[in-house]
């Protein structure tokens, strides 16, 4: 919403109010000011009259002026197309300055002296209204010659933009904004529509007929007027340029002027466009809802859609003849769920009355009458046609410790009712400290008690209000999403500390690169239906094509090592959300330097499940296959705790790790629900010494860890509390057999264990191996 | 003797003082030679010997202990000296990760809150029409829905446009008093320099009976919370519409980069917008069944929190998992 401080002075007051203390009251009012324009127009150009223009005699597009400036007349040459004798226009003196900083001087061109400027719009820096120079005339009050413009209030204006939030239809016009100006600084609006037009003694019936069905839900007023001239008036072009209006035709220009001032929703119509052929001369005028259930104004064909828009041709488009004046309300929320049943184009008229136009017909109305009077010449027959079928009353109730209960405050009584009664609340029926208020019926935004204390508390001023601390019942509080919180705390910390980067991905995905990586994909029929770029096309069901993208862009930019990694929400092929955890390392794990010689070690695939382990715990690794295709056929795991698989590790695949142009890189995703989050309790240990012996054993190449594991894990005596494999050693002379060394970590409970019963607890290994596998030792 | 003394005073390693020992202390050595003739000396003065021989034994042996002392700390400072090395080759970067600015971020705001004894409480990002929009007072085609565009799915469910859908299923499933914040991931069909199709936030949310919640009781939390968040800043807050609040308020803080004068980041404005706020509207009560209560809600973006607090300059580079950028947060 566009308002101008000299649009605003029409309705308020603003003599003694400085712009800073008009934006200040705005917001401070629930206006938000979204953006300021001052319009500062140089010294030294002055009014001016064209009082000769002639022809340059070496120029074709050149004109010779003579413009007095009162105190003189100034020989101006001027390029523009429409300079003509008996314009008043804006000059610029010898010696001003213009906004782009070009100083204006005596010069000849093509030899005629020219003694100033003739400017136009943009180049005073006012909004651009016409080609050419500025044809000023009375509408923006009286002219006199050589006199600064900057002095009048109409040119050095200043311009306002308000966000307006969604509600407050009832400042979408300047009345608006000037009515809840008037409450903040406590004055009276201005009334302009109690000036009287004079109406002639033919009256509206005989030159129009309303046929409507009964059950139609809106109001309209319409009025028939003979125009004898209009023609668009300076101020108008101007404001309407400020407020970016566009307008179709000079009808257009005066309506839509009109309704940016008072908020009602106004129409011209040509009322040939009424009149049916072969009758008498009366206009008919139907009311009809049409096949979507909009409210039709129809002449020879459709002339409007009550609240959305106005066909050209039904449009008023001459100088003078007879025309249909409309105004219109239809409430703002039956326009709304209309157009949610059946959408069609929209205009900027829907804008308005979907947030809620302004229901008093009878002002907008004479408030166009007065414009069309002003700016033309126009004869208004007698009475109106009208249905006013809609009627909103609204009432509420509420006790004045209603009002300090929610504020928390207590406001005085008199000032609340002077609140209410400047934003035109009716009060009368309120008893002693209820208030019985009738909301006004532009206000369609207050329906209940708290929306009557949010306009109160809006103009008795926030920053009023003392804070106070809520007495707090004790409670305990800590509910399962704290734990959920704490969980997710912990991991993330354990990770960062682990050398990996938290990053966060949107949990959207590019199904194309889903299905490329044979990942699963949200069945279709759940899926989004507006993505907002195709590569967000679907849910992500895997938190690693974000990581991997993450290390390819960073490689991009020079950075070849790092870890990342994201615990966060991913979906399955139903839909369903499960929360996972997923790593990625790249390149080596130690920056190259004094400490390793300028040879850093690339990450394998053993330190990668290490730096796992650190972060989620001991894990054990089975061999797996990847469903997906980013991982080496070879280097592939499934991750293990308490016997349950709770995710995968593998090596980045040779080709994808090609096409992201990265180094040795390694993956892992797990379920993080399965992670566990619990007290440690402490198990019972043993007092006396442990001692270490170590098998080297001579193993096929091709027998995995994992059959010696189980064979040890079914034989090993209880003193055997601990054993893993710390070397493993292939050379020719092993031919296909390899050395593999395990270390066995023995312990009791009761003893320290003598030499003998560790090479009892040995053998027992030894010979089960030997039996069961055939493993002889090296 | 006395030249012997200055021999073991001007031993310069421990191999010399062990030579120069076993010269006079040892078998053969000077002393043992003096000993030796005491076979040759007459009985009378042969005590008289013997005790200045074995004076000069005792000295012997305290100068060499002395000497030892000296030539080992000499030999150890020796041994330090040579295992000297450059400390300012060694100045280290952290090997270690980082935690994610925004997550960090929404840690801290959840740990204020947490502190104030309100209850985490977290929900599903795929939510249906009711509990997104239409128990918050939203009815469909209201034009409060044009603020967010949302992610629709082709069963008419919906990605959350807010986390506010926890605090209406939290309502339903509890009775009041409530006092808990919801944060997460939340997804708007937005996509440009200032916005992103997800971001988070942290919203929050006390139910108690009617007449107890009040606006100055908001007020108060809300300037603490500011406070505790980014210091010393000045608190200012606007009256704005929400369709789930009434009276609804947004909250801006003094600009923390110009402290108020005005800057590019504020638009000149000396403030910045960082909260939105209000008194839960009895709509919204109604829609989960509560009868006779009062309450407050707010809501903020933890993404501008983070951009705020840590002088990160564009939305975007927050997820675009450089560690260009999450390296600084070491």
């Amino acid at each position: 919403m566009i308002i101008t401080r000299s649009w605003l002075s029409e309705y308020i007051n603003l003599d003694d109010i400085s712009n800073e203390q008009l934006c200040e009251t705005l917001n401070s009012i629930g206006l938000e000011v979204g953006r300021v324009v001052r319009y500062d127009i140089p010294e030294d150009i002055v009014f001016g009259y064209v009082k000769e223009c002639k022809k340059h005699p070496n120029a074709d597009k050149l004109n010779i002026c003579q413009v007095d400036v009162a105190d003189e007349v100034l020989q101006i040459v001027c390029g523009a197309s429409n300079v003509r004798k008996g314009l008043h226009v804006a000059v610029a003196l010898e010696g001003a300055v213009m906004p782009g900083g070009m100083r204006i001087s005596a010069v000849k061109l093509r030899g005629v002296e020219s003694h100033g400027m003739i400017c136009s719009a943009s180049e005073l820096s006012l909004v651009n209204i016409n080609d050419g120079i500025i044809e000023f005339d009375q509408s923006i009050g009286n002219i006199v010659l050589g006199t600064r413009l900057r002095d009048n209030h109409y040119l050095q204006d200043t311009l306002i933009e308000i966000e307006l939030t969604a509600n407050r239809g009832d400042c979408l016009s300047i009345y608006g904004v000037a009515r809840d100006l008037c409450v903040a600084f406590d004055r009276s609006i201005k009334s302009k529509s109690n000036k009287n037009t004079d109406e002639t003694s033919i009256g509206i019936g005989k030159v129009l007929q309303l046929k409507h069905p009964a059950s139609v839900d809106a109001n309209l007023k319409f009025k028939v007027l003979d125009i004898k001239n209009i023609s668009l008036a300076f101020l108008i072009s101007l404001r309407l340029a400020q407020i970016e209006y566009k307008s179709l035709n000079t009808a257009d220009a005066f309506t839509a002027y009109t309704t940016h001032e008072c908020g009602v929703i106004l129409r011209l119509y040509d009322y040939e466009y009424f009149k049916a052929q072969g009758q008498n001369d009366k206009a008919i005028v139907s009311l009809e809802s049409d096949t979507n259930g909009f409210l039709c104004v129809q002449g020879k064909g459709r002339a409007s859609i009550v609240g959305v828009m106005q066909e050209k041709d039904s449009l008023f488009n001459k100088n003078e003849g007879l025309a249909i004046a409309e105004a219109s309300y239809v409430a703002p929320g039956l326009i709304s769920d209309q157009m949610s049943k059946s959408k069609i184009e929209r205009s900027s008229s829907f804008y308005l009355s979907s947030r809620g136009s302004n229901p008093d017909l009878k002002m907008g109305l004479k408030l166009l009458f007065l414009l069309l009077q002003s700016y033309g010449d126009i004869d208004i027959f007698g009475g109106t046609a009208e249905v006013l079928n809609h009627k909103e009353e609204k009432v509420v109730v509420l006790k004045l410790h209603e009002i300090y209960d929610i504020i928390g405050a207590k406001i005085d009584k008199k000032k609340i009712v002077n609140i209410l009664q400047k934003l035109d609340f009716n009060l009368e029926k309120s008893q002693g400290d209820t208030f019985i208020a009738a909301v006004p019926k532009f206000r369609h935004d207050i329906s209940n008690k708290q929306d009557i204390v949010e306009e109160i508390l809006r103009f008795t001023g926030i920053d009023n209000i003392e804070p106070k601390p809520y007495l707090l019942k004790e409670a305990n509080r800590l509910s399962e999403g704290y734990f959920r919180f704490k969980k997710l705390k912990h991991y993330r910390h354990k990770a960062a500390y682990n050398g990996f980067f938290e990053t966060i991905h949107f949990i959207f995905a590019h199904k194309q690169e889903l299905v490329k990586y044979n990942f699963d994909t949200v069945q279709n029929k759940l899926d989004i239906v507006n993505p907002i770029v195709t590569t967000m096309d679907t849910l992500r069901t895997t938190l690693m094509l974000g990581l991997l993208n993450f290390a390819g862009q960073n490689k991009k930019v020079g950075n070849q090592n790092m870890g990342l990694f994201e615990i966060g929400s991913v979906f399955t092929d139903k839909r369903e959300e499960v929360v996972k955890a997923a790593f990625l390392y790249t390149g080596s794990f130690e920056q190259e330097g004094i400490i390793n010689s300028a040879t850093s070690t690339i990450m394998d695939f053993g330190h990668f499940v290490q730096l796992i382990s650190n972060i989620i715990g001991e894990v054990t690794l089975s061999k797996a296959t990847c469903k997906h295709s980013l991982g080496h056929p070879y280097q592939c795991a499934d991750i293990l705790q308490d016997n349950r698989v709770i995710g995968s590790a593998f090596r980045l695949h040779p080709t994808v790790q090609d096409n992201f142009d990265l180094q040795d890189t390694y993956m892992c995703e797990i379920n993080f629900e399965a992670l566990s989050y619990e007290t440690v309790h402490v198990k019972a240990y043993s007092k006396y010494q442990s001692s270490f012996r170590d098998l080297s054993l001579l193993v096929p190449k091709t027998m995995e860890y994992a059959t010696i594991k189980k064979i040890i894990q079914q034989s090993k005596p209880g003193e055997i509390i601990r054993f893993y494999p710390v070397d493993k050693y292939e050379d020719k002379s092993l031919k296909n057999l390899s050395s593999l060394t395990i270390r066995f970590v023995l312990q009791s409970d009761e003893k320290t264990l003598q030499d003998e019963e560790i090479v009892s607890c040995m053998d027992t290994i030894t010979s089960s191996l030997k039996d069961k596998l055939g493993l002889e030792l090296r | 003797m006395k030249e012997w003394y200055q021999k073991i005073q001007s031993a310069g390693c421990m191999q010399e003082l062990e030579e120069l020992r076993i010269a006079i202390l040892g078998k053969k050595g000077v002393l043992a030679e003096q000993f030796a003739k005491m076979k040759d000396i007459e009985n009378k003065q042969k005590a008289e010997f013997a005790k200045r021989l074995n004076i000069a034994k005792s000295e012997f042996n305290k100068l060499f202990n002395e000497q030892k002392t000296i030539l080992q700390a000499r030999e150890l400072e020796s041994l330090l000296k040579s295992q000297q090395i450059d400390v300012s080759l060694y100045s280290a970067t952290s090997n270690s990760g980082a935690l994610h600015p925004v997550m960090q971020t929404m840690e801290k705001i959840v740990e204020y809150f947490t502190s104030m004894n309100f209850s985490i409480e977290m929900g599903s990002m795929i939510e249906d029409d009711f509990h997104n929009f239409e128990a918050l007072n939203l009815p469909k085609y209201h034009p409060a829905r044009d603020m967010q565009d949302t992610f629709y799915f082709k069963d008419e469910m919906l990605l959350r446009t807010h986390t506010s859908p926890v605090q209406v299923r939290t309502m339903l499933h509890a009775k009041p008093p409530i006092r808990m914040i919801s944060p997460g991931a939340v997804f708007r069909r937005d996509y440009d320099i200032t916005h992103t199709p997800m971001f988070h936030q942290v919203e929050g949310l006390l139910v108690d009976k009617e007449g107890t919640v009040s606006f100055a009781n908001l007020k108060f939390i809300l300037e603490d919370f500011l406070k505790y968040m980014f210091g010393e800043v000045d608190v200012r807050f606007r009256p704005s519409f929400f369709p789930f609040t009434e009276p609804s308020t947004e909250v801006d803080i003094s600009c923390v980069f110009c402290k108020g004068e005005g800057c590019r980041v504020c638009s000149h404005t000396g403030w910045l917008e960082v909260l939105g706020c209000g008194i839960v509207d009895e709509n919204v009560f109604k829609a989960v069944g509560y009868k006779d209560v009062s309450g407050y809600a707010f809501g903020l973006g933890v993404e501008r929190f983070a951009m705020l607090i840590h002088h990160i300059g564009d939305l975007r580079s927050l997820f675009e998992g450089d560690i260009r950028l999450l390296g600084q947060f070491v």
